[in-house]
């Protein structure tokens, strides 16, 4: 509902001087009508398809629920069985974890390091710019996933090019020591947006602070220490936090890597996409909407630890 | 803004609109009847174009002797399919007919999700024990399309260049397999391998039965830990001699289909297959392909080979047709003309009526299937009834705790216990 106030008035407050009195009222609340009108198809959308099925969800993670039979009530049970009787689900926590760990971070600064050198004033920017993204572009996307299965391979290109040097790479998609590793750096790979929004920001400190620095003697190591990171850490407060979510909620690259199963060995079942087997696979919709929630408390948690965090380290050069 | 008005027309369209959208949503669900007042009936069904393109053939065919109904295929590929149809069936929406495979019939049916069919289609041209395997306690739940045999894909023109000998499969035995297979990797000097590790829990059901353990006993494991642990042995073996490629690369084809196979692609000599897939095989590879029995146990009394419906058809217990429901199963598995379309698609016709009729127009691959077959049916054992609710999972469940043994993360001991500790918890009920 607050979106719908905010998308009206201001909108009624520049009509507002224009005309004169109360037929201009009485049209802006005629406006507002038509407003709500025109958000009903986006409003009812938001009920029937996302905030019923939410609580829908809710109400199944306290189901035995096959798909294929009625719910029947259980309480807690799912919630129980997945802390202590499932090894498969603190393992998907796990492979998850180091996921989001070892990804995220090198997603950040590999994008920073490359926003820096564009930042440079390059010649033909834009043109970079625009190839840099690409990979974020695809990277979600299948057949990237597909790709990677074949680059990665036990004859894939990487050891093609390994053999050059004499060296026989393993199966990287194959073995469960390095299966997670290539997933990992598929999501590296993607760098593009957190670089464009790292770009956006760099373009936002103004160049005297540059200037005054370099009059005082600061060498680039100096100033990138002094100036550019303060000046940056809302920026990249808000690539963390969004980078976060999004690779805790990854699936299809581990979904089309390892088939479908999250193997070998169990080496690349990504939270959600076991979540996925045990909903329409082993037929327990209940508990993957268990799951679901879990993974959405554990988000919540994560984002605000990382908001309680951020003043300590977050500096927004408006409130000092 | 230049008029009220314009703008609550433009707002009662953009209504309009929603209110059609929605009315389509609702309007398009469940059987019934379509406007030209003939019955409509949902099939669902897996597969590839080709199969597509038969399914839709055989339908016409059915619906121009049956002028009242309109048949409707519904057409998924293979992942997808249950996912596909579990939600249908949760929204109330499931199909008339619905084709299902053996590991699927007891997850469906023992969910009163299916209809009996006893006596409602013709079965009798179906061998008994294989039309056995359709039915639950007494209830025929599913009818069998046709059948297949797992059984051991060959390449007789690799092995031969490789400069090894295609074995005698009447008495070959495990150990004989292992150094068969590392002789061709060893022959071809590498460009070849041997053959292929697979973890289809079938491979594992007939080197049970050599022992004379079954693979499942009610809704639990039949097989002892040391069977399970020897069955590993021999994957190890392969292995550690060459004869299969190294752990992490069985586990990257393992997850590949058969075109891409080590024998699809004529880097491998053998592999283990169900039968019917031998026409893509052959497809793939370009060159001569067998089928071989498979090695036993060192002085066993049975081979353990079985035969398994390829595919059941089956009909929602929910359906408003039940009557032509049945019909159209009826003339999918018992009509020649339908037989004639379909051919060796759906496994090798299970009704012998249909076989017959079909016989001379199969494909090369299927007729060579059906020559095997019948030359190894009398050492054949019976077909296992449809496995306990929860076995969908058990081709993972194996996989991923064969996989923990072949790249040595857990000893044969450790992951026989884990595996047969959570395979019974899914089967359990």
């Amino acid at each position: 509902m607050t979106d719908v106030s905010v998308a009206v008035k201001p909108r009624a407050a520049t009509i507002k001087p224009k005309g004169g009195g109360h037929r201009s009222t009485q049209r802006s609340r005629r406006e507002a009508r038509a407003a709500y009108l025109f958000l009903a198809p986006w409003f009812i959308g938001l009920l029937v398809i996302t905030v019923g099925p939410i609580f829908a969800s809710l109400y199944l993670s306290f189901t035995d629920y096959s798909l294929l039979e009625e719910a029947k009530w259980v309480g807690f049970d799912n919630y129980v069985t997945m802390f202590t009787e499932d090894p498969r689900f603190i393992s998907s926590l796990k492979v998850t974890t180091i996921y989001v760990v070892v990804s995220v971070p090198m997603q950040l600064a590999f994008a920073l390091a490359l926003a820096l050198v564009l930042d440079r004033g390059l010649r033909g920017l834009s043109f970079y710019r625009s190839i840099f993204y690409l990979p974020s572009l695809l990277g979600g996307s299948v057949a990237i996933a597909i790709l990677w299965r074949k680059v990665f391979g036990a004859d894939g290109l990487v050891n093609a090019v390994l053999a050059i040097f004499g060296i026989q790479g393993p199966g990287w998609v194959g073995d469960p020591d390095t299966a997670l590793g290539t997933l990992i750096l598929l999501h590296v790979w993607t760098f593009g947006a957190p670089m464009i929004i790292f770009l956006a920001g760099l373009r936002q400190i103004p160049s005297s602070y540059y200037e005054a620095a370099a009059v005082d003697g600061a060498g680039p190591l100096r100033q990138f220490k002094s100036i550019t990171l303060p000046l940056l850490t809302p920026i990249i407060f808000f690539n963390l936090v969004l980078e976060i979510i999004k690779s805790f909620q990854s699936f299809t690259q581990a979904f089309i890597v390892s088939n479908g199963k999250g193997g070998p060995a169990d080496s690349t079942l990504f939270y959600t996409l076991y979540l996925y087997l045990e909903g329409f696979k082993n037929y327990d919709m209940g508990y993957a909407a268990a799951m679901a929630w879990v993974l959405l408390v554990i988000i919540a948690a994560l984002t605000g630890v990382n908001f309680l965090a951020s003043k300590y380290w977050v500096f927004y050069g408006d409130t000092k | 803004m230049s008029s009220g008005k314009k703008m609550w027309s433009a707002a009662l369209l953009a209504t309009a609109v929603l209110a059609v959208t929605a009315a389509c949503g609702s309007g398009s669900g469940g059987g019934g009847q379509s406007a030209d007042g003939k019955i409509k009936l949902r099939f669902s069904y897996w597969g590839s174009d080709a199969r597509q393109k038969m399914t839709e053939e055989a339908i016409k065919k059915f619906e121009a002797k049956n002028p009242t109904i309109d048949v409707e295929g519904e057409f998924s590929d293979w992942a997808s399919y249950y996912e596909t149809l579990a939600t249908k069936v949760a929204a109330n929406d499931a199909p008339d007919v619905i084709t299902i495979e053996i590991r699927g019939l007891r997850e469906y049916a023992d969910r009163g999700t299916l209809a009996d069919l006893a006596s409602k289609v013709n079965t009798a041209d179906i061998d008994s024990k294989v039309l056995g395997t359709g039915a639950i306690d007494g209830k025929q739940f599913a009818i069998p399309t046709g059948v297949n045999a797992f059984s051991l894909m060959v390449n007789p023109g690799l092995v031969e260049s490789s400069k090894a000998k295609l074995p005698d499969d009447t008495k070959w035995t495990w150990d004989d397999y292992v150094k068969l297979s590392s002789q061709i990797t060893e022959g071809s000097g590498g460009k070849v391998t041997g053959t292929q590790l697979s973890w289809n829990p079938a491979y594992l059901q007939i080197y049970a039965a050599q022992k004379g353990e079954p693979f499942y006993n009610g809704n639990k494991l039949g097989m002892s830990p040391q069977t399970i642990k020897d069955w590993w042995a021999v994957m190890q073996n392969l292995i550690k001699t060459k004869g299969a490629p190294d752990a992490a690369k069985s586990s990257e084809i393992g997850a590949t289909s058969i075109d891409q196979s080590l024998l699809g692609t004529n880097t491998g000599a053998m592999g283990m297959w169900w039968s019917n897939q031998l026409g893509a095989a052959s497809k793939a590879s370009g060159q001569e392909l067998d089928l071989l029995r498979m090695p036993k146990v060192e002085g066993a009394t049975t081979g353990g080979m079985f035969l398994q419906p390829a595919m059941f058809y089956s009909a929602s217990s929910k359906t408003e047709h039940a009557a032509e429901a049945a019909k159209f199963i009826d003339f999918m598995i018992n009509d020649p003309e339908a037989g004639a379309i379909i051919l060796s698609d759906r496994g090798l016709p299970a009704s012998s009526k249909v076989l017959a009729a079909v016989k001379d127009k199969l494909p090369d691959a299927d007729k060579k299937t059906l020559e095997f077959i019948d030359k190894v049916k009398s050492e054949l054992a019976d077909p296992p009834p449809a496995p306990p609710k929860g076995s969908s999972a058990m081709e993972d469940i194996l996989t991923r705790y064969s996989e923990e043994v072949m790249f040595g993360r857990m000893t044969p001991d450790d992951a026989v216990q884990k595996f047969i500790t959570e395979a019974n918890a899914s089967i359990a009920g």
